[in-house]
């Protein structure tokens, strides 16, 4: 019952892609149909999970054997356990949302069946990452999320920026592949299998290797820093695309993987310390660069980021179902802001430069009601929905023996979170307007009131509500020091009233020449600026030295014949004092050999 | 000294001087200096022959190995030399330049 289910529903997501070979297709109400079919698929999706919630009791459906390599079997299975019992419904519930958005946002797109259709194959390989029992099923999930997100970023390629963008992406997903293909090998190798179970149980002793590959494996597909900066530049895909792909659910794949391989993670501590510092160093770095961005899908692409870097700061530190917990109420008031700010862009006639908006206080009370809901739900105010997860993971960070500096950049991203959220909300919705007068700001079309008004109850409550119906897995932090305790609370507040402060102080001043500091957070850090520039160039032209010039140019030219030429051209120009006096030279010559044969009776 | 051998000295000293006192042409001092090979090349072979001196009998073939090459090297400079000036006068050769 519990299996066939959740089958069924997984199943009923594939039936619009097989659909469309039919005439279905040509309708305009073939979105209709894949929003229906999602909103099925999760309640037909809620019912196995609330069986599991009951019971505890975890599955593994295997199905088809595939083939078998002389050791290796490998066939189709799903692993449905705590991890993908709960992120299935939280997964299919905001894609939901998402697709009745996308329904208001790309009415005019004359593509917009392709559009859904898209949407929906990434929705099927998000599905299979999370379900698969065994890596090489995992890595069929984690390239198709990779494909689709790059044929979604480029959806408008006629812009050369979204192309860049798309391939950008690839680039530095492709450089995180190399890490799990390395760790799959390892695993053939040392284990014998691909499957989980049996790594688990084998349990190997050196596994930093592995380990070492899956982290790089999530630096790409989580964009923490060093493969970071296709997060940003993926904006350029439609906002749907962002706020289902590069928010909720693509981006946490590369958690995802690392939350997997939790039992392997909680005996190695140089790979657990090594997670935590990256987490840290992504969490503040991204939140720097937040600050002063003036994109407003930029500076949620960034708090993204952040929000990704605080998850691997929470498996450093050995805590992987709090961050599985974040990652479900995180997909929630992300996936909304994108939407409200989704919402303001179609309303301001698609402009994202937040210094061209301002007064939408009152001019779209319902997207500004959700998008201050959204950003105190982010900030982890106390008894939102981010407050369950990211509260228990700053107290569970300040409460156990890891590294202080890596506790102390999270503690300051945590304040710099208000910060940049503060500065979102003053310039896109208070003050006077500054954009031009002709608007055509509405916010009454069905589809994106209701889809915004789902995650808006989901932001408030899912917190309360899933962590109310979870068994318990760790034991929190039960007792603590006070100042302990209020630690989030306090940098998040501290957060809010210095970013308050200094927008109001410095609204009206005079616009002076920007700091270092500030070249530094809105150039991303220079990051992309020397990688995209010095590595390729110094690569291809060594690459062309190496082959042209090398072999061809210098050792069959140069070395032997021209060098000597010029080295004889250049001594005999040196010492020659003559003047070309030929015949007297010879008849000199004559006259020496005729006296000395004749003086000396050569002869005789 | 016999007569073979005032004759073959005779003829390697004229081409000697040859070689050595010419009017204008670069060529007449190239056929001098091949003249003197040519000469070289008989008295070495009939005092191999005479002597029977069978272990030496490949040096007048090398002897004119090496002079096929000098004569090669000295057509070269003849080439150059008529390249730039049209004809082989010595007289112009007086331009210090490489």
């Amino acid at each position: 019952m519990f299996s066939s289910l959740m089958l069924v529903s997984l199943l009923v997501l594939t039936l619009p892609i097989m659909l469309s070979i039919f005439n279905t297709y040509k309708n305009s109400t073939f979105p209709h149909h894949v929003k229906n079919t999602i909103s099925y698929a999760f309640i037909t999706s809620l019912i196995p999970t609330m069986m599991f919630i009951h019971s505890g009791q975890e599955t593994i459906i295997s199905n088809w054997h595939w083939m078998t390599m002389q050791t290796l079997k490998l066939s189709l299975s799903f692993k449905l356990d705590y991890f993908s019992m709960i992120f299935v419904p939280v997964a299919l519930f905001v894609t939901w949302s998402i697709m009745e958005f996308s329904l208001w946002y790309m009415h005019s797109d004359p593509y917009i069946t392709r559009f859904f259709k898209y949407l929906l194959t990434f929705l099927i390989t998000m599905m299979i990452l999370v379900t698969a029992n065994n890596l090489f099923q995992l890595f069929i999930g984690w390239e198709g999320v990779g494909i689709m997100s790059f044929l979604l970023i480029g959806w408008w390629y006629g812009r050369t920026d979204a192309n860049t963008a798309a391939l950008q992406a690839i680039l530095y997903n492709r450089i995180g592949d190399i890490g799990f293909i390395m760790a799959m090998a390892w695993f053939l190798f040392n284990t014998n299998t691909w499957d989980l179970q049996q790594i688990f149980m084998l349990d190997p002793n050196l596994t930093n290797l592995p380990l070492l590959g899956l982290l790089l494996a999530a630096t790409g597909k989580s964009a923490q820093f060093g493969l970071h900066p296709w997060l940003p530049s993926a904006m350029e895909g439609p906002t749907p695309v962002s706020a289902l792909l590069h928010s909720s659910t693509m981006v946490v794949a590369g958690v995802f993987l690392l939350i997997r391989f939790h039992p392997l993670m909680e005996n190695n501590k140089t790979i657990q310390s090594l997670t935590l510092c990256l987490g840290a160093i992504t969490t503040l770095f991204t939140a720097i660069c937040a600050l002063t961005q003036n994109d407003i899908k930029k500076i949620i692409a960034f708090s993204t980021s952040s929000q990704l870097g605080l998850m691997i700061v929470t498996i450093g530190i050995n805590q992987p179902y709090l961050a599985f917990l974040h990652i479900c109420t995180h997909a929630f008031f992300k996936a909304m802001l994108f939407m409200c700010s989704g919402s303001i862009i179609h309303s301001l006639n698609d402009e994202q430069d937040i210094r061209k908006m301002g007064g939408l206080f009152n001019a779209m009370p319902f997207t500004t009601t959700s998008l201050i809901i959204g950003s105190l739900a982010l900030t982890g105010i106390p008894f939102l929905t981010g407050f369950y997860s990211k509260d228990l993971i700053i107290e569970t960070a300040n409460t156990s023996y890891t590294n202080a500096w890596a506790l102390l950049m999270t503690l300051i991203a945590t304040s710099l979170t208000a910060v940049y959220s503060t500065r979102i909300i003053f310039f896109a919705l208070l003050g006077q307007p500054r954009f031009l007068p002709l608007t055509s700001i509405n916010e009454n079309n069905p589809f994106l009131i209701n889809s915004i008004k789902r995650l808006l109850i989901g932001s408030i409550f899912a917190g309360f509500f899933i962590s109310n119906n979870i068994y318990p897995t760790t034991v929190p932090e039960m007792t603590m020091p006070t100042y302990m305790k209020l630690t989030a609370l306090a940098v998040t507040i501290l957060g809010f009233t210095l970013a308050l402060e200094l927008s109001l102080m410095t609204h009206n001043l005079k616009l002076e020449h920007s700091t270092s500091m500030f070249k530094f957070s809105n150039l991303l850090g220079y990051y992309p600026t020397i990688m995209h520039r010095l590595p390729p160039l110094a690569n291809l032209s060594m690459s062309q030295k190496s082959a042209s010039l090398l072999l061809d140019s210098i050792w069959l030219e140069n070395i032997l014949p021209k060098s000597i030429s010029q080295f004889q051209m250049k001594t005999s120009i040196l010492i020659s004092t003559q003047k070309g006096q030929i015949k007297l030279y010879f008849l000199s010559f004559l006259i020496t050999l005729t006296l000395s044969m004749l003086l000396f009776n050569l002869h005789e | 000294m016999s007569l073979v051998h005032i004759n073959i000295f005779l003829a390697f000293t004229v081409s000697l001087v040859g070689l050595l006192m010419y009017r204008s042409h670069l060529m007449s001092s190239l056929l001098c200096l091949e003249g003197m090979m040519l000469s070289l090349f008989v008295m070495a072979t009939m005092t191999v022959l005479n002597t029977h001196f069978t272990l030496a009998s490949m040096m007048p073939i090398i002897l004119l190995v090496f002079a096929a090459c000098e004569a090669a090297l000295g057509l070269s400079l003849l080439v150059m030399v008529s390249n730039t000036y049209g004809v082989d006068h010595v007289q112009n050769l007086n331009l210090l330049q490489c």
